[in-house]
């Protein structure tokens, strides 16, 4: 019935129908978000770069949301057809490893880059970006400096960020304020208030809003200038530096316990830190890689100015803070 | 013979109920006339099958009508307007008086004799909303013909016409009814069309039919 | 004599009403497993304590919804009103593109709104440069989300009850113009009568979009003080994942637009007047119609403007890269398989429940019939999606491969509502006024439909299918967990693009998808008169 059902589906839908793999060679299915998978993002470059090499299928399955893909393994299980979900972050890390589901990747990640050693045993970052508001020099000719300046601009001077509950970055903007001012957050999301001109669900919208002119400034990464830098060779775009330093995104992905291809999973993430897996990602993800590409990697980024100073939080902070965090800042903004 | 006996109704709210005892004969037209509001329509619906009396009995030649749903009494409906489906043909009007499942060249055979016999020619194609009112009235006999119920129920058929179609759709029912030996039950407010055509004839008054 | 819906005047239509039952029990079932399997998987994990405060978030989202469905029932009343008058070159145009409102992606809208109305939009722009100020910034709070929701639904009301208009009965309308009826006499004698029976539904679906609108309400409200319970359900499921948290909000969500669903059907169908739409030649009074002309060009401006400027931004933002983009002819593609398998699902159901809706004169059965169509629309988006995941994968089936009929189920189920407002109103005036005739007649139900409820439906189903398709055209919320990138719809790609700094293939992809959804409008309704009404 089952089989006839699929069958019949196929027919129908021969166009959307998942590839049927060849028996000979094993398929790794990673999860992840769409936009990663998309034709223009990271994915098909790391599929062909690792199926060279590897005498293996690599088979992307997008849900809408990274949280969505940890979601759907936590739904699935230990009968999950994934062996690795790419695309959580730090945030949700600490809850991604506490549900049991990831193996250890016994990976030496000694030799990355990135802001501070990383140390996890479960999760390997891919790429990583400061969180940061962005202005366009043509209407801003002095951003602030850090969130109290921006708190003293007069009232008219908007910024467009997103929902904690719905959006990644929105979540990082509230840890960010949490670690750069503690108890004083509160204080400082009361302060913004005015400036908030709306708290959209998605990035897109708050970049749109700015893009558009509705909003001086949209909550966003450092990195984003480098987008119109180099596809639209817009060189007004900036990221607006804080004096408190900035909390960074790094994007990370594990292996799953219930995977049959530990191995395979295991040299995926090995290629995706690699240089050769890392300089496909900055001009696609538009983040910057964790590995020093040197001259592979997009002058470009280089120019970009990067924050003095990196924040951190824990991951026990965050999880055990988060949801009274979020409860604050809408309190605050209410 | 159509026998109707203390067919008893009251709309709601209605402080005396209508009492209708009325008698019709095949071949015939029975005329029922009344002032406006006095319950002519009330009368044509119980007899149709579309209000349900408190008590009575309906007969037609013995036969008990009252337990038969609408579709099922042995009676053809003709009203003043809304007698056609406007936006068919014609002929598919007319076709609507044959069981759906009559074959296609037997079907389109009795309706041109029965278009040919109410005489409407040449405008089976024609759109109902087209015809004139008369045309209009001669489509709906024309698949009353098909139908061919023993009861055929008028209901102000000739009120819209002009004096001279008037005459001859008068004259073309009477001729139906004596062919066919219809039950004809015409209710009307004209003494003209009452005394031109009808055999017999009740006046509602009271809530109650008098035999004039 | 008025005409009643009455057991005797009405031809008994068993297999109609039991076709009705079957389906309205059926919806009803599946929303029923769909929270069933979230509580499954929920198990004995208890989640967080709910941090939401229902009673506050209700009645903000109530005053909103309200507020929204006043508003756009008296907008879509006067601009029916305009718009059946006036006679103008392009006026099918400007009816398709306002019909378009509703099945055009919110936030596509809600950016075209932000291009007209907004802090830089063309309005202040004007403003600045005519007078050297600025009108300020209306498009933001409770007032956007407002003009936001007016727009998609005051239009789309405005779209349906132009429908009943255009249907009354010509001689009616020649009685009148007799009686050199006024301006005020001619609505309240002719036109109101034949706008009423489509009000309550009207009302139920803009209160539920209102109710449940979610990425809208964020963008325009302006922060967390303006908020819908769906954010909230949101958060649960998605955050939190606290799914039993989720059922009871989605239970909360579901029971209070029941609540609505039930007033709205209260009230008696009203059986609206029929006709083939003609130009009239009966004009208003001078007032009347330089009120009209007013009333038509407002909306152009405040509803017509933006969806305009999609189309505007669609155009400078050029159509030539996203034009050579393989991905979207296949995304196009997809959408309209997905939109027509959708659109023809939702005829198949609604002609199912509003027939057998019709064939009943029993005011609580018909309720009954209608409410779990209805009912479908309160289930939170976010908790359908991840109910058919857990229904999918506990059917055995691949969650790829169930992926397409999944989502053109979702889809009909959630334009069924419009569906059913659509054609229900002519469904029962046809029952109550061609009643008898049909039943003295003895015609059978088939006969009953290819010989009159069909050809005098034509141009309703027209609209009913322009507007399924078009509601189908793509959303895949549905399968939001599926896992399916080489499943592409034209909005998903706009999205996914909106989401990777694309935004001109966003904006290009908006106004194709626009100019699709506008010949839908003008094109299917004619379309299907044609065909209905071939003489027969």
């Amino acid at each position: 019935m089952v089989k006839s059902t699929r069958l019949v589906a196929a027919v129908l839908f021969g166009l959307f129908a998942a590839p049927v793999s060849a028996q000979e060679t094993p398929t790794l299915t990673i999860y992840t978000y769409d936009g990663f998978a998309a034709e223009w993002g990271p994915g098909p470059g790391l599929k062909a770069g690792f199926e060279a090499t590897c005498g293996c299928t690599v088979q992307w399955i997008a849900a809408d949301s990274s949280i969505g893909t940890l979601r759907r393994v936590q739904l699935e299980g230990d009968t999950t057809p994934a062996d690795l979900i790419v695309g959580l972050d730090t945030a949700i890390a600490g809850e991604a490893r506490d549900t049991g589901l990831f193996a250890d990747h016994g990976l030496d990640l000694s030799g990355l880059s990135l802001p501070e050693p990383w140390t996890d045993a479960q999760f390997v970052p891919f790429d990583y970006a400061h969180f940061a508001f962005v202005y366009d020099s043509d209407t801003v000719n002095t951003p602030p400096k850090s969130f109290e300046e921006l708190i003293a601009l007069p009232a008219d001077f908007k910024i467009a960020i997103q929902d904690p509950r719905s959006a990644t970055p929105g979540l990082g903007l509230v840890l960010w304020v949490k670690a750069a001012y503690g108890d004083r957050a509160a204080q400082i999301w009361a302060g913004l208030k005015p400036h908030i001109l709306t708290v959209t669900r998605e990035w897109s919208e708050s970049y749109n809003l700015f893009l558009t002119g509705e909003a001086d400034m949209a909550l966003s990464y450092t990195t984003s200038p480098a987008y119109h830098i180099i596809s639209e060779n817009d060189q007004t775009i900036h990221a607006a530096l804080f004096d408190e330093g900035h909390l960074a995104q790094t994007e990370v992905a594990g292996i799953l316990k219930s995977s049959k291809h530990q191995d395979l999973a295991r040299q995926f993430l090995a290629y995706m830190t690699s240089a050769e897996g890392q300089k496909i990602i900055p001009t696609t993800n538009w983040m910057l890689p964790v590995t020093n590409l040197g001259d592979q990697l997009d002058p470009t980024f280089a120019t970009l100015p990067q924050p003095a100073k990196t924040l951190m939080l824990t991951d026990a902070e965050i999880e055990a803070n988060s949801q009274a965090l979020i409860d604050e800042m809408l309190q605050a903004i209410q | 013979m159509l026998r109707v006996d203390e067919l008893t109704f009251a709309h709601p709210g209605q402080a005396r109920p209508y009492v209708f005892s009325m008698s019709a004969a095949p071949g015939e037209i029975t005329a029922v006339s009344g002032a406006s509001g006095a319950g002519k329509s009330t009368l044509l619906d119980l007899l149709a099958g579309f209000l349900i009396p408190a008590t009575g009995t309906m007969t037609l030649d013995g036969r008990d009508l009252l337990p038969l749903a609408p579709e099922d009494r042995p009676v053809s409906l003709l009203l003043q307007a809304q007698s056609l489906f406007e936006h068919l043909r014609t002929d598919s009007n007319v076709r609507l008086g044959l069981p759906a499942r009559t074959p296609r060249h037997e079907a389109d055979q009795k309706v041109k004799a029965a278009l040919a016999d109410v005489g409407l020619v040449g405008l089976d194609s024609q759109r109902a909303s087209t015809l004139s009112g008369g045309q209009k009235q001669r489509a709906a006999l024309a698949r009353t013909l098909l139908r061919n119920r023993p009861i055929l129920l008028l209901d102000e058929p000739f009120s819209a016409l002009d004096d001279a179609t008037r005459t001859t759709i008068r004259d073309l029912v009477l001729q139906l009814t004596r062919e066919r030996g219809w039950h004809t039950i015409l209710v009307s407010h004209h003494a003209d069309d009452i005394t031109a055509i009808a055999s017999q004839r009740y006046v509602i008054a009271d809530g109650q039919l008098i035999a004039v | 004599m008025p005409a009643k819906l009455t057991a005797t005047t009405l031809p008994p239509r068993p297999l109609r009403t039991a076709t009705a039952t079957l389906l309205a029990l059926a919806i009803a079932g599946l929303v029923a497993l769909v929270l069933w399997s979230i509580l499954a998987a929920a198990g004995a994990s208890t989640g967080s304590a709910s941090r939401v405060d229902i009673p506050h978030l209700l009645r903000m989202t109530s005053i909103q919804a309200g507020l929204t469905t006043v508003l756009s029932l008296a907008v879509g009343v006067a601009l029916a009103w305009s718009l059946n008058r006036l006679r103008f070159p392009g006026r099918d145009l400007v009816v398709g593109l306002f019909a378009s409102a509703i099945v055009t992606p919110g936030m596509v809208v809600a950016f075209g709104l932000l291009s007209i109305w907004g802090r830089n939009g063309w309005i202040n722009q004007i403003s600045q440069a005519l007078f050297g100020q600025p009108i300020g910034n209306p498009a933001f709070g409770l007032t956007g989300i407002l003009f936001a929701h007016v727009i998609l639904d005051g239009a789309f009301a405005a779209r349906i009850l132009l429908a009943r208009l255009d249907a009354n009965a010509p001689d009616s309308l020649k009685t009148g113009q007799s009686l050199g009826l006024s301006a005020w006499q001619r609505f309240a004698i002719l036109d109101w009568p034949a706008m009423r029976g489509s009000m309550p539904g009207l009302a139920a679906i803009i209160f539920l979009l209102a109710f449940t609108s979610f990425p809208i309400v964020l963008l325009l409200g302006g922060g967390p003080a303006n908020q819908t319970l769906e954010v909230a359900i949101y958060a649960a499921v998605r955050q939190d994942f606290d799914l039993l948290g989720a059922v009871h909000l989605a239970l909360t969500q579901i029971a209070v637009c029941s609540g609505v669903i039930l007033i709205a059907a209260a009230f008696a169908p009203v059986p609206a007047s029929f006709g083939a739409s003609v130009a009239p030649s009966w004009r208003d009074g001078a007032t009347a119609r330089l009120l009209q002309v007013l009333v038509l060009l407002l909306s152009t401006i405040g509803f017509g403007l933006p969806l305009a400027a999609v189309l505007v931004d669609g155009v400078t933002a050029g159509f030539s890269a996203v034009l050579t983009q393989p991905a979207f002819w296949w995304a196009g593609l997809s959408s309209l398989l997905i939109g027509s398998a959708s659109a023809l699902l939702t005829l198949l159901l609604a002609l199912g429940l509003a027939l057998g809706r019709a064939a009943t004169p029993h005011a609580p059965i018909r309720t009954l019939l209608g409410v779990p169509a209805f009912a479908y629309l309160a289930v939170p988006a976010v908790v359908l999606s991840l109910g058919f995941f857990l229904l999918v994968r506990s059917l055995g089936l691949a969650p790829a491969a169930a992926a397409p009929a999944v989502v053109i189920l979702g889809n009909s189920l959630l334009a069924l509502p419009f569906a059913m407002a659509t054609l229900g109103p002519p469904l029962q005036a046809i029952a109550a006024t061609r009643g008898k005739l049909v039943r003295t007649l003895g015609l059978s139900g088939w006969r009953q439909f290819t010989a009159v409820e069909y050809p005098l439906l034509g141009r309703d189903i027209g609209v009913m299918l322009a507007l399924a398709f078009c509601f189908s055209l793509g959303d895949l919320g549905v399968i939001a967990l599926f896992g399916t990138q080489d499943f592409q719809t034209l909005p998903l790609l706009m999205f996914r693009a909106l989401g990777s700094y694309r935004g001109n293939d966003a904006a290009a992809i908006a106004a194709v998808l626009l100019v699709g959804t506008v010949l839908a409008f003008v094109g299917l309704p004619k379309l299907f008169e044609r065909i209905a009404n071939a003489a027969r």
